[in-house]
């Protein structure tokens, strides 16, 4: 029962990270990523590659968070020119082209094969549940990190004028700010914490395949965000905790009602997800946590 | 020899012209639906991949009921107007007004609802129509499938009755009226609840027609319409958004351009060629080639 909470809890420390950097794009800059699963590809993969060729983890995770970083930035470049709904299309599309990609190019991904036996974190602790215990303070600590780094990129000049893109960006442009540089950095700030949590996941579950990254993924962390409320960074945190209550729950229904089939269920959960970004977006659009003022 | 030889070249891509076209039928059929929701309710409608999934099955229902494939595309054409009727009804019209985000947003969910039942209802596994075996035709070397060509009709007779009713009702002008100007439309004295009853019926009708060409093109599981999204987004947008000409063209263009590329980027990156020209032609030039400008805003 220990290790099972340990591990739920690692898993949504990694959703939240992938949420909080949506809230970034999204609920701070009205940037609609629809692709944020493919900068989790991406930070997942790069890690494990490297990690396999014998990189040092730390060094590993680093560039997984850099290169998911960079690969933002001439999707940004784009979306200077974008509006809203071609943004959100491109950035799909761009994340299933990376699914293409680790699918098809076999010599570096293995295919659907995927890669095994990636390098766990705190290998050297032999005793499993301890070395369980450190991923999850090292990932605890990681978001911590991360949640006052958001508070103080948005309370910060910076924070201040990408809301001010999300709710007016003519304004801003009026100002004599460029929107289009502030939005390539958001994007590549929260691209970069999307592929942070895909090196913890890929060392954390040491076994990634292409399957892994489906478009569902991004919509999790959107359900999160809209059930949380959208643009609070605790709505990311409370919005995650209810996404695990969802995608665990459903487990223990399987346990109590051993008739329901694994496909049946993920259709039940893919219904689910559904039902509530219709609802939510209809009826409470300001989430859980959200702001009143705003719709 | 070269002569032979060039003979044997170009065969064998007008051979993957001839495949492309009828893949772009279907590409066209699904971006105009994208495009005429884009051009009168003014949203993206990711739902309109899983509404053909839709489609599908009612026309597999509707032939496994009769054998014929008459009452199928009968079953899609009537079932999947219905379904997006219902749909606007109980969903989209709630949120007139809201931001461009809020819609699409819902529509994903529309899409993984509609999804999510089909996969409870009919199973995942992959359900096949039967179709009769024909000799193909030959033509100077080239092969053509007349069931190919049967679902050219098909497609063509669908794009007709959408022109017709376009450009040849009063609805489709008024429909036309609105996705040029909303406001002038309404303050003439255009009731909107019908012009968007009509607009999703009409919607529907295609989407349905547009599903069960591509399950009579490959096999209907519930994941058979999302693969259509992309391509049917990028053909809109392509052809230029809000013209349904427009789109119909682009779709033709983008699968024959996806056959095209087969050889040279293998099976596997045929759906990313829809994405790299989706970059494209927003880059170059996002009002696409038959779009206004106004269109776009």
């Amino acid at each position: 029962m220990e290790a099972y909470l340990v591990a739920i809890a690692i898993v949504a420390l990694i959703y939240v990270l992938l949420a909080l950097g949506l809230t970034l794009q999204y609920g701070f800059t009205g940037l609609i990523n629809f692709g944020h699963v493919g900068f989790f590809a991406i930070g997942a993969y790069t890690s494990a590659i490297l990690a396999m060729s014998g990189v040092p983890l730390v060094l590993s995770f680093a560039a997984g968070t850099i290169v998911a970083g960079l690969a933002a930035w001439p999707i940004g470049l784009i979306a200077l020119r974008l509006r809203d709904d071609y943004f959100a299309i491109v950035t799909l599309g761009f994340s299933e082209t990376v699914r293409l990609v680790i699918t098809s190019e076999k010599w570096l991904t293995n295919g659907v094969q995927g890669i095994p036996a990636i390098p766990r974190m705190f290998a050297s602790i032999s005793v499993g549940s301890l070395a369980s215990f450190a991923v999850l303070a090292v990932l605890l600590v990681v978001t911590i990190i991360a949640v006052l780094g958001m508070g103080r990129i948005v309370k910060s000049p910076f924070g201040r004028i990408i809301e001010a893109i999300r709710d007016n960006e003519d304004a801003v442009k009026a100002l004599g700010k460029d929107p289009a540089r502030f939005k390539v950095q958001v994007l590549i700030l929260g691209s970069g914490l999307a592929g942070l949590a895909g090196a913890f996941y890929a060392h954390y579950i040491t076994y990634i395949v292409p399957d892994q990254f489906i478009p569902l993924v991004t919509f999790y962390v959107w359900m999160a965000i809209i059930i949380g409320g959208v643009g609070r960074v605790s709505g990311a945190v409370v919005g995650t905790v209810l996404l695990m209550v969802l995608l665990e729950g459903s487990r223990f229904i399987r346990d109590v009602m051993p008739f329901i089939s694994d496909v049946e269920m993920a259709s039940v959960r893919l219904g689910v997800i559904g039902l509530l970004l219709i609802l939510f977006t209809i009826y409470r659009p300001q989430g859980l946590m959200g702001d009143f003022t705003r719709r | 020899m070269s002569l032979v030889y060039a003979r044997h070249i170009a065969l064998f891509y007008a051979q993957l012209i001839v495949n492309g076209l009828v893949q772009g039928l279907i590409v066209g059929l699904a971006a105009l639906a994208v495009t005429l929701v884009f051009g009168v309710a003014r949203f993206a409608n990711a739902a309109t991949g899983d509404t053909m999934t839709f489609g599908a099955y009612a026309a597999l229902i509707g032939q496994k009921a009769t054998g014929s494939l008459v009452v199928a595309g009968g079953a899609a054409v009537g079932a999947t107007a219905l379904l997006s009727l219902t749909v606007y009804a109980l969903v989209f019209r709630k949120l007139a007004g809201r931001s461009v985000v809020a819609l699409l947003v819902t529509s994903i969910g529309v899409g993984f609802l509609l999804r999510a039942a089909l996969g409870i209802i009919f199973g995942h596994n992959q359900q096949l129509f039967t179709v009769p075996l024909v000799r193909p035709i030959r033509f100077n070397g080239l092969i053509i499938n007349p069931f190919d060509l049967q679902l050219a009709a098909v497609a063509a007779v669908a794009l007709v009755g959408v022109f017709l009713v376009l450009y040849a009702t009063p609805i489709g002008r008024r429909m036309r009226a609105v996705a040029d100007n909303r406001e002038l439309a309404l303050v003439s004295g255009i009731r909107p609840e019908r012009v968007m009853i009509a607009l999703w019926m009409l919607v529907g009708a295609v989407t349905g027609v547009a599903g069960m060409m591509l399950g009579m093109k490959t096999v209907v599981s519930p994941e058979l319409g999302w693969e259509m999204l992309l391509p049917a987004f990028a053909a809109a947008i392509l052809g230029g958004i809000g013209s349904p000409a427009g789109a119909v063209i682009a779709g033709l263009l983008l699968g024959v351009v996806q056959e095209l590329s087969t050889p040279f980027v293998g099976f596997t990156y045929k759906l990313s060629i829809s994405f790299v020209v989706l970059l494209l032609v927003l880059l170059v030039r996002p009002r696409g080639l038959f779009g206004r400008l106004e269109g776009v805003r």
